[in-house]
C-alpha cells in the first residue's frame, strides 16, 4: 500500500501572532512552528497503516525553507519519504495548494492520500475535497475513524444528525480529525534515522490566487471581564449582570 | 438570471436553522448588490424552502443518494445556472459539500466566514485565522465565488407572506459509490452545540460524567435555547459524546452566552469559543487563562455555584 500524507506546517496554537508592517500578512516573527495538529494525527494513521500491510509512507508539503523541519519531524515519527514542493512564501489560496499537489500526486503511484481536514491557522478546510475532484478519486473527510483493506476502505465521518458510514473503493483522499488518534513522539532512533534521510526538493511556480487577503487586524482582546470571588450574594449579582447584558436571561 | 444560490441543508422535510441564516446572507447579497437569488434544495424539503425564498430550486435523487456528498455537489452544479455567488451553512455537512462544489467549479471558496462586507461592488468575507486571534477580509476573484457561513453569525431569515412555487429537477446518478449512510444520533436529542444561543459547557473539573446532572439541570433552568458542550478532554474520556467538544479540534461556536465550568482555558478550546458574545466562567482557580476572555468569572466551587445558579434562574424565570 502507497499512502501519501499531505502536511502543512502551521503556526503553534500557543504562538501569538503579529501582523507585518504594512499589515498584509502574519509576520513569522516569533512564530514557533509545528505540523498542523490534525496532519500530525494523518501521519500516524499512514504509519500504522503502512505497518500493516507493507508499502511507504510518503510525506508531501508546500512552502518555503522552514517546512523542512515538519517533514524531519514526520520522517522521525516514521515516514519513509518526503517531497517538499519549495515556493518562496506559504501559498494561502487552497485551489492552487490542491492543483499543485494533485498535480504531483499524479506522477506517483498512490493507493490512498491521507491528510488532516483543516489547518489550525487558515481554517481552509477544503484541500482533501479538492484534490479528490481534481484526481477524479473518492473522498470522505473530517474523518474519526477509518478502515482500510486491501482495495477499499469504510470511514465514519460525524455530522451535525449523527455520524455518516461512508464505504468506497480505493484510490481515495482521506481527511482525518485530529480526534481520530493522537501521533506518537517520534523516537530517538526515529530522529537518527531521519537525519540521513533524503528530502526531496522542488521549486514550484505559484499563479495568481483567486483567494486573497484583502486586509488583517488581530482581534482585539476581549474587554477585561469582572471576576468575583464566590459568596453569598454573589449569584444573584451575576444573573442581574447576565440579564443586563445578555438578551437570554 | 439568479446571481446568488444558497445550497440548502434539510432534515427531514424541513430546512435547518443554519440554512436560514445563510438564506439572510443571501437576501442582504442580493439587496446590497440588486441581483436575484434562490435556493436549490433536496426535493423533501421544497415545501419548507418556498416559506423563505421567492425562487426554489428542487432535485430528486433518490433514497440512496441522500447522503452521498459527492452525489449532491454534483447535481447542484449541474442545475445551477449561471450564478455569482454560491452560499451554504459551514455545517459539517456543509463544509464537505462547499469544497466539491468549489472544485467542480474550478472557482475559490472561503470556509466558515462570520460577516461579509461591499466594497466598490466586490464582496469581501469576514474570517477567523488563527484560532481567532487573527481577523481577516477575503477577496474571492473570478465567477462564481463560494463561502460558507458559520452557524448563528446570521438571524435566521423571515418567513414570506405567500409562499412561492418550487421547480423541481430530476437528476440521473451515474455514481454508484463510495455509499453513504447516515446512522442518527442514539442519544437524547439535545440542541447542536452549533445552534444553541446558550451553551452550558463542563471541562474536567468536574471529576466524572456522573456530575453532569448538575449541568443538565442548568440547561435545562435555562429553556429550549440552550444546551451541554465540553471540553476535549471530557470527550476523549467518553465522559460525553465528541459532537459535544468545543476548540480547536472540536466544534466552533458563538452563542449569545457561554458558561464554562471547571474548563481551564486552554489556548486549543478558547479557538472554539472565541466567537461567544458573552462568557462566564466558573473555576476555584483565580489564575485559570478562562478568566482572561471571561466576560464575568465566578472564583469558587463549582459543585456550590452552580445549582444555586440553576435555582436562581428558576426563580428568576418564575418572578
Ligand atoms: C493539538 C491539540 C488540540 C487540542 N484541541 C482541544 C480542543 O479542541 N478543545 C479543548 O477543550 N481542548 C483541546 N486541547 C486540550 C487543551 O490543551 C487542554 O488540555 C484542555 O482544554 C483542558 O481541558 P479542561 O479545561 O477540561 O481541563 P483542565 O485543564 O484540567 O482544567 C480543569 C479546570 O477545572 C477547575 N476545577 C477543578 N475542580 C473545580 C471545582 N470543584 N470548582 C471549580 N473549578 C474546578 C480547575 O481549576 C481547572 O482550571 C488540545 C490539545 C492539543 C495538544
Amino acid at each position: 500500500m502507497n499512502i501519501a500524507v499531505c502536511v502543512k506546517q502551521t503556526a503553534d496554537t500557543e504562538s501569538i501572532p503579529k501582523l507585518s508592517s504594512d499589515q498584509s500578512h502574519v509576520s513569522d516573527e516569533g512564530i514557533v512552528w509545528i505540523i498542523n495538529p490534525h496532519d500530525e494525527s494523518a501521519i500516524e494513521i499512514a504509519i500504522r497503516l503502512r505497518d500493516q500491510c507493507n508499502g511507504s509512507v510518503t510525506l508531501f508539503s508546500i512552502g518555503p525553507e522552514r517546512v523542512e523541519s515538519a517533514l524531519r519531524q514526520g520522517l522521525s515519527m516514521g515516514a519513509d519519504e518526503a517531497v517538499h514542493l519549495l515556493t518562496d512564501a506559504m501559498p494561502i489560496d487552497q485551489k492552487i495548494i490542491a492543483e499543485l499537489l494533485a498535480r504531483r500526486l499524479k506522477s506517483q503511484n498512490i493507493d490512498v492520500i491521507i491528510t488532516g481536514e483543516v489547518a489550525i491557522d487558515g481554517g481552509g478546510a477544503q484541500v482533501p475535497q479538492r484534490l479528490a475532484k481534481l484526481l477524479h478519486w473518492s473522498c470522505v473527510t473530517a474523518v474519526e475513524e477509518l478502515h482500510i483493506e486491501a482495495t477499499s476502505f469504510t470511514a465514519r465521518q460525524p455530522v451535525e444528525q449523527g455520524d455518516k458510514i461512508h464505504e468506497g473503493q480505493l484510490p481515495a483522499v482521506i481527511g482525518i480529525n485530529r480526534r481520530i488518534m493522537e501521533p506518537r513522539y517520534p523516537s530517538f532512533k526515529g530522529i537518527m534515522k531521519a537525519k540521513r534521510k533524503e528530502i526531496v526538493k522542488e521549486s514550484v511556480e505559484l499563479e495568481s490566487p483567486s483567494y486573497s487577503i484583502e486586509s488583517l487586524r488581530l482581534s482585539a482582546p476581549r474587554s477585561e471581564g469582572k471576576v468575583v470571588t464566590y459568596q453569598q450574594g454573589v449569584v444573584d449579582k451575576t444573573i442581574k449582570f447576565l440579564q443586563e447584558k445578555t438578551s437570554v436571561i | 438570471m439568479f446571481e446568488i444560490t444558497v445550497v440548502g441543508e434539510s432534515q427531514g422535510s424541513e430546512l435547518v436553522s443554519s440554512t436560514l441564516e445563510a438564506c439572510h446572507v443571501a437576501s442582504k447579497l442580493s439587496n446590497a448588490l440588486g441581483v436575484n437569488w434562490r435556493i436549490i434544495v433536496d426535493e423533501d424539503a421544497a415545501n419548507s424552502a418556498i416559506n423563505y425564498g421567492s425562487e426554489v430550486i428542487s432535485y430528486s435523487i433518490g433514497e440512496e443518494h441522500k447522503q452521498s456528498p459527492d452525489v449532491i455537489a454534483s447535481t447542484v452544479t449541474e442545475i445551477l445556472e449561471p450564478t455569482k455567488v454560491i452560499v451554504m451553512a459551514a455545517t459539517s455537512t456543509g463544509k464537505d459539500l462547499m469544497g466539491r462544489i468549489a472544485q467542480l467549479l474550478s472557482a475559490p471558496l472561503a470556509q466558515d466566514c462570520i460577516g461579509f462586507e461591499i466594497d466598490s461592488g466586490d464582496v469581501l468575507f469576514k474570517r477567523e485565522l488563527y484560532g481567532g486571534k487573527v481577523l481577516a477580509n477575503v477577496k474571492l476573484s473570478g465567477s462564481p465565488i463560494l463561502a460558507s457561513f458559520r452557524p448563528r453569525s446570521f438571524t435566521p431569515i423571515d418567513r414570506l407572506d405567500t409562499p412561492a412555487v418550487a421547480q423541481l429537477h430530476s437528476i440521473d446518478i451515474l455514481l454508484s459509490e463510495p455509499t453513504v449512510i447516515l446512522k442518527p444520533r442514539s442519544q437524547k436529542e439535545n440542541l447542536d452545540v452549533t445552534e444553541a444561543s446558550i451553551v452550558v459547557s463542563g471541562g474536567r473539573g468536574l471529576q466524572g460524567p456522573e456530575n453532569w446532572t448538575i449541568l443538565e439541570e442548568l440547561t435545562d433552568a435555562l429553556g429550549p435555547t440552550a444546551t451541554l458542550a465540553c471540553s476535549r478532554p471530557v470527550s476523549d474520556e467518553g465522559w460525553r459524546p465528541h459532537n459535544e467538544h468545543v476548540g480547536q479540534t472540536g466544534r466552533s461556536i458563538s452563542p449569545d452566552l457561554y458558561i464554562a465550568v471547571g474548563i481551564s482555558g486552554a489556548t486549543q478550546h478558547i479557538a472554539g469559543i472565541s466567537g461567544s458574545k458573552f462568557i462566564l466562567a466558573i473555576n476555584k482557580d483565580p489564575d485559570a487563562p478562562i478568566f482572561r476572555v471571561a466576560d464575568y468569572g465566578i472564583v469558587g466551587d463549582l459543585f456550590q455555584i452552580v445549582p444555586e445558579l440553576t435555582s436562581a434562574i428558576r426563580n428568576a424565570h418564575t418572578i
